[in-house]
């Protein structure tokens, strides 16, 4: 090999390295630039979400109207992202009151605009008609929630949840449960799973629902709930809650009253949770009659 | 070595220089250039590579392997006469696939990459595309994915 074969592949060196570099540098300005932008469009969807949050937060309702009616009354919702499906559901009528914790499909923002159009369907349809029936009412959410995202030719989503009927002069609660999950804590007797049917609302306009009924005793609790609270992952073994292991809390705390227990629960999942993520949207409401 | 095997095919030597040995099995229609040196002047790469054109005149060539494997020196001007000028006259004689195997090391594949990306500046897309270009493990893995 003669001097130039040396100079040449040197120079071939210095100039792969000087390329290379020069590539890796435009390369870095470009990712922090990216960044930069992803950073940006990040903080205005956060900051978005958020305030979102707010707007369906304050669509909640008066948690004071169910104090009318019962001993006391509880709810709370912890969306999984400021926005979900959960909502609540609360509307008095001339002889009692209608109420109920509905969950919407998936969570996030499609999740929070299906349950805020499904409250909106609600108060519409109890505001321009007398319903005391929960399972009359269900019919009419189910149908018009079916027609309007659930046609034959598309299936955005659907709701699980209970709806209630209590007029103070009955003294019986009535319910229709579509998939819905909660509790009856007696004042004096077993606690006892809410029954349910296993359609939810809006999958099909010919769903037919079922009212149950429970004689209600001064002192009794309700709890309702969304399948977050049950389904949340953690503990030491990062399992879900369980409906098993929300019972046996009830058990242990049902002499106290609906908000200390709502602190217990809450407190109780949080500990649950750990580190973890929230799985789903939680909510749960607790009556005292 | 005037014959090597690969998978139990034959490849004949076609053409040598002290950079570089090629290589060629007819039933495969491919041909292999195999770098013996940790750097090719660019007089001698277009000379390998004017043979291969030459090698594919004379024999019907589809596929040809260009085994990097021993480079350690990248040299831009010889990748870009490549690109610019061999590519489409190889094309235009019947040569449609281009295996290349480069050296397992991080600089060098990084350095082939800002190569590229120069030449791409350079260049329009449809100018460069045509040959299409497959980065590979092995030899063998070529014969695998031609037979």
């Amino acid at each position: 090999m003669d001097v130039n074969f040396y100079k040449e592949q040197l120079e071939a060196k210095e100039d792969m390295l000087a390329m290379t570099t020069k590539f890796l540098v435009d390369m870095q300005k470009s990712l922090e630039e990216r960044n930069k932008e992803l950073t940006e469009t990040y903080r205005e969807i956060f900051d978005s979400v958020k305030f979102a949050g707010l707007i369906q937060q304050s669509l909640l309702p008066d948690i004071n109207v169910l104090k009318v009616f019962f001993k006391d009354a509880v709810f709370t919702v912890i969306q999984q992202i400021s926005i979900g499906g959960d909502t609540v559901f609360i509307k008095n009528t001339n002889k009692g009151i209608m109420f109920g914790l509905l969950d919407a499909t998936g969570h996030g923002i499609p999740g929070a605009m299906l349950s805020i159009a499904g409250s909106l369907m609600l108060n519409e349809l109890t505001s321009s008609m007398e319903i005391d029936s929960p399972k009359v009412l269900t019919k009419l959410f189910n149908y018009q929630l079916y027609n309007t995202f659930n046609r034959d030719d598309y299936s955005i989503g659907h709701m699980e949840g209970t709806i209630c009927y209590f007029s103070p002069m009955s003294k019986k609660l009535i319910y229709c449960s579509a998939k819905g999950k909660g509790f009856h804590i007696p004042s004096i007797g077993t606690i006892k799973p809410l029954l349910n049917t296993k359609n939810a609302i809006g999958d099909n306009s010919a769903e037919d629902f079922e009212n149950f009924e429970i004689d209600i005793n001064p002192g009794d609790k309700i709890l309702l709930y969304s399948d977050g609270l049950v389904d949340q992952f953690g503990g030491e073994s990062n399992k879900k809650f369980t409906r098993e292991r929300l019972r046996k809390l009830l058990l242990q705390h049902k002499d106290k009253n609906v908000k200390e227990m709502a602190v217990i629960i809450e407190n109780e999942l949080n500990v649950w949770k750990g580190s973890n993520l929230q799985t789903d949207d939680i909510s749960f409401k607790l009556i005292e009659f | 070595m005037d014959t090597i095997e690969y998978k139990g095919y034959g490849f004949s030597l076609v053409h040598n220089c002290h950079f570089s040995n090629v290589y060629y099995n007819k039933h495969l229609k491919l041909a292999l250039c195999i770098a013996e040196r940790d750097y090719i002047p660019i007089d001698n790469f277009k000379a390998i590579f004017i043979a291969i054109s030459e090698l594919i005149d004379d024999f019907p060539i589809n596929h040809l392997v260009f085994d990097k494997r021993k480079l350690r020196t990248f040299h831009q001007p010889s990748m870009e006469w490549y690109f610019a000028i061999w590519k489409p006259t190889a094309k235009s004689k019947g040569l449609t696939d281009h295996y290349k195997i480069l050296p397992d090391l991080d600089w060098f594949v990084k350095s082939v990459e800002a190569g590229k990306h120069e030449i791409f500046k350079k260049y329009s897309k449809d100018f460069l595309d045509g040959i299409r270009i497959t980065y590979v493990n092995s030899i063998e893995d070529v014969i695998d994915s031609i037979i």
